[in-house]
């Protein structure tokens, strides 16, 4: 196991350095340039060589690496160019937003998805399946936007339950706060906690046709406790890897959420960065992401074994 | 001690309750605008950026300011005189004028950004470019001379898009080149900077120390009162969410709705709708640096003989309300309106393109037009005018981009042929970016180098009118730009908003019912 934690973590590493190296290049790679959203229209060359100079943007491309993933290893990630701030400040701001965004989603995710599922493959090939299949099917290919668009228009505009958009911090207004992430987060969870609902389903339809089920139920066991005992148990390894890569993937797919809902969060910065190129910002966040993906990965791979001791971890 | 699961949730329903009450206690002083987006810095002596310029203006503050008709009207300053034939501007400053620092605004502060915004400032070099001096000549006196009259000087420092912000002494000195940084956001505006929170909003609250003219307030000029504690300007991106956050109660303003909502707004009883008096105008500019277009004037005509205007402000635009297809410059109803050489601004002829494009020498070689999708209106005119010229046998291959990209590539006359944008409303001719000789487009004929010189030095009005009524023949003659046409933009606000200013987002002199 620890061995296993090691290598993990080695690979980890050099994946990071490669992940950094790629990031570094294709930014700059990109036309664009901070300079002229920063001055604006009627910038002087002078004026753009000075403040290009300044930010060290006229040193050689590598150079340019080199300082930043040292400094990056020292926990620096350089300032903001367009806020004037460090980016860990920045980051940070943002992540708070992201992770409660993620968080909320996950718990719908978990919520809806889980049971729904279970309830589906219990009741394999009834009208309550086919119905339950279809709504997740349906849920899944509606994008998240007009989700959350209609969201707005129900619960905020009309019935004014929820806020529409924004997110002040928890820690400036309190726990009441987290009201702003409700209807986010429900946009968010809707193809995900279909996509986890299809994959309980299948998982567990799966398992109940292994023989040691069938031995289960010829041993007149109680249908629930088959389910409990020996089906959902074993469905459970495929569940739990899909929920990590979702909650992964969900700090970059808040993409689209975070804007509809005017969310300070991580995603919404790195796609204004991008627009401004921002570089450090958008170097930080995406470094940032990545290594959460990797640290999830990981984590998912450790809980296999935590979840049934005879995965071999190699 | 122990705690059970009441105690902890009592705890939670009473903070729960504090942040409530405390959020609406905040409420009752605080405006939140919805804005497009975030600004660049907020060195509105530097930036053009319309969102820099709204949040900055309640913050900094220029000597002159437009009333609501665009003439320059005193505002840090008090009276002004000239001498030599229009070579030196005297002017007189106001006492007792206060910095959000406590210290009092005197002529070192107003001649140190008069002095950065002429080697710096977006507009600065019109005017300063002829200054010979700048000195503060007494306490509350400035005097500039030029080695020429400049008809337009005042305007030019009272625009509030890019002007002549004052600013201490010693925070433009120290600043030069560089945008000024965020904790040296300190001007004399009724407003002050308290934080930019990234990603979030920028807040600013109310300056005590304002000390208002004394004339009530009309346009950007006149008394500024401010009646809210603080207002927050929070960047939401997307349309529909700043639409249904003013329908919600969750913003006081939105800037910039969209064209296609116009209609259903305006029979919402839940928003008041806004429109702008000043409209803006979509502009394709035409390298007169490189490339094919460089000096075929023939070709360029072809061009605009093809296209028909009011096609591409419906698409880009929808409702006729928020729209008008005219030729002029300068709107309808403003001073310098003027009909002068219009008669081929919109004439949608595709015979007439080709034959004018064969006379041009034109054999179908591609122009590349370089546009942004960040402006969908940008992209919708070129769209429809990249079908309307291939009717008329003119090959244009679209460049789409981002912004940033585009205002790179621009500066780069090797890379297009025309590219797209669009101008604010101008107080005056010399504020347009097409007459800046060194503005991406590089308009610099020996035509409009003296019309231009006869511009900038003519201080009687008819006189500058008549020059600008040449100047505007000569566009439609070598057609550096095209405009499409003049757009209104309009805002939504809370039905409680009373006060509201057509000229733009301001928040001073505005209150809750």
């Amino acid at each position: 196991m620890w061995s296993y934690a090691f290598k993990r973590a080695a690979t980890t590493a050099v994946t990071l350095l490669a992940a950094s190296i790629i990031i570094f290049a294709f930014i700059h790679i990109v036309p664009g340039d901070p300079i002229y959203v920063l001055l604006g229209d009627t910038a002087t060359p002078d004026q753009i060589d000075a403040l290009r100079h300044q930010l060290g943007l006229d040193q050689p491309i590598i150079l340019q690496y080199l300082t930043w993933a040292g400094h990056v290893l020292e926990g620096d990630l350089g300032r903001s160019i367009f806020f004037q701030a460090p980016v860990l400040s920045v980051i940070a701001d943002g992540a708070e937003t992201s992770t409660l965004l993620a968080t909320m989603t996950m718990i719908w995710v978990a919520v809806i998805g889980v049971p729904i599922g279970m309830i589906a493959a219990v009741r394999h090939g009834t009208w309550l399946d086919q119905g339950l299949s279809g709504g997740a099917m349906l849920m899944a290919s509606i994008p998240t936007f007009w989700v959350g668009l209609y969201l707005i228009l129900i619960f905020a505009a009309w019935l004014g339950w929820f806020p529409s958009s924004g997110y002040p911090s928890i820690f400036e207004g309190g726990v009441l706060n987290l009201r702003y992430l409700v209807l986010p987060s429900l946009a968010l969870a809707a193809p995900n906690a279909a996509l986890i609902l299809r994959l309980t389903r299948a998982s567990m339809l799966d398992v109940s046709r292994e023989d040691y089920v069938r031995t289960a139920r010829a041993k007149g066991i109680r249908p629930w406790q088959v389910v409990r005992r020996h089906i959902w148990r074993n469905a459970l390894l495929a569940v739990v890897s899909a929920f990590g890569f979702t909650f992964a993937a969900l700090l970059s797919e808040a993409v689209v959420t975070e804007t509809v809902f005017a969310l300070p969060g991580i995603g919404r910065l790195v796609v204004q960065s991008i627009l401004r190129r921002d570089y450090p910002v958008i170097q930080g966040v995406i470094l940032v992401i990545v290594v959460v993906y990797l640290l999830i990965n990981l984590i998912v791979d450790l809980s296999y074994r935590l979840l049934d001791p005879r995965v071999e971890l190699q | 001690m122990r705690y059970g699961p009441s105690v902890l949730m009592r705890g939670v329903v009473g903070l729960a309750t504090a942040s409530f009450l405390l959020a609406q206690a905040n409420a009752a002083t605080l405006l939140r605008e919805a804005t497009i987006g975030e600004p660049p810095p907020l060195d509105v002596m530097l930036t053009t950026a319309d969102v820099a310029s709204v949040i900055g203006r309640h913050i900094f503050e220029t000597l002159y300011a437009l009333d609501s008709t665009y003439t320059p009207r005193p505002l840090l300053a008090e009276s002004d005189r000239t001498e030599d034939g229009g070579r030196t501007i005297v002017i007189k400053l106001r006492e007792g004028v206060l910095f959000h620092n406590g210290k009092e605004m005197t002529a070192k502060d107003v001649a140190a950004s008069m002095t950065r915004w002429g080697s710096f400032g977006a507009r600065g070099k019109l005017l300063m470019a002829a200054a010979t001096s700048v000195e503060a000549t007494g306490q509350y006196e400035v005097t500039l001379k030029l080695s020429a009259p400049n008809g337009a000087w005042k305007a030019l420092i009272a625009d509030v898009n890019g002007g002549l912000a004052i600013y201490p002494e010693d925070i433009a000195a120290k600043a030069g080149n560089r945008p000024i940084e965020q904790k040296d956001y300190i001007g004399t505006g009724p407003y002050k900077f308290v934080e930019w929170r990234p990603n979030r909003y920028v807040e600013v609250e109310r300056f005590d120390g304002y000390k208002p003219v004394k004339e009530k307030g009309d346009g950007f000029a006149g008394a500024r009162v401010a009646s809210f504690d603080k207002i927050r300007f929070i960047p939401v991106p997307d349309v529909g969410t700043r639409v249904s956050g003013v329908q919600a109660g969750d913003y006081d303003y939105a800037e910039m709705i969209s064209g296609d909502l116009y209609e259903s707004l305006s029979k919402d009883p839940s928003v008041q709708v806004q429109r702008t008096n000043a409209p803006i105008f979509g502009l394709f500019f035409m390298n007169s640096k490189q490339g094919i277009l460089k000096d075929n004037y023939k070709l360029r005509r072809a061009i605009q003989t093809a296209l028909d205007k009011s096609q591409a402000l419906r698409v880009a635009f929808g409702p006729k309300d928020l729209w008008t297809a005219e030729g002029s410059i300068f709107p309808n109803g403003t001073p310098w309106y003027s009909s002068e050489g219009v008669s081929n601004y919109s004439a949608h002829d595709p015979k007439k393109a080709k034959e004018l494009a064969k006379e041009a020498d034109y054999t179908g070689t591609p122009i590349r037009l370089l546009v942004s999708t960040n402006y969908q209106a940008h992209y919708d005119e070129a769209s429809v005018f990249t079908r309307q010229l291939a009717d008329a046998g003119i090959n244009v291959q679209m460049m789409v981009v981002d912004w940033a990209t585009l205002l790179k590539m621009r500066g780069q006359p090797e890379q297009w042929d025309i590219f797209v944008t669009h101008h604010s409303f101008a107080p005056d001719p010399l504020l347009l970016t097409f007459l800046n000789a060194s503005y991406p487009g590089w308009w610099d004929s020996p035509e409009i180098g003296s019309l231009r010189a006869e511009l900038i030095n003519t201080t009687d009005p008819a006189a500058r009118k008549s020059t600008w009524g040449k100047i505007q023949s000569l566009i439609y003659e070598q057609v550096p730009v095209m405009k499409v046409g003049d757009a209104y933009t309009y805002d939504i606000a809370s039905p409680k908003l009373k006060g509201l200013n057509p000229n733009g987002p301001v928040f001073w002199n505005v209150s809750t019912k």
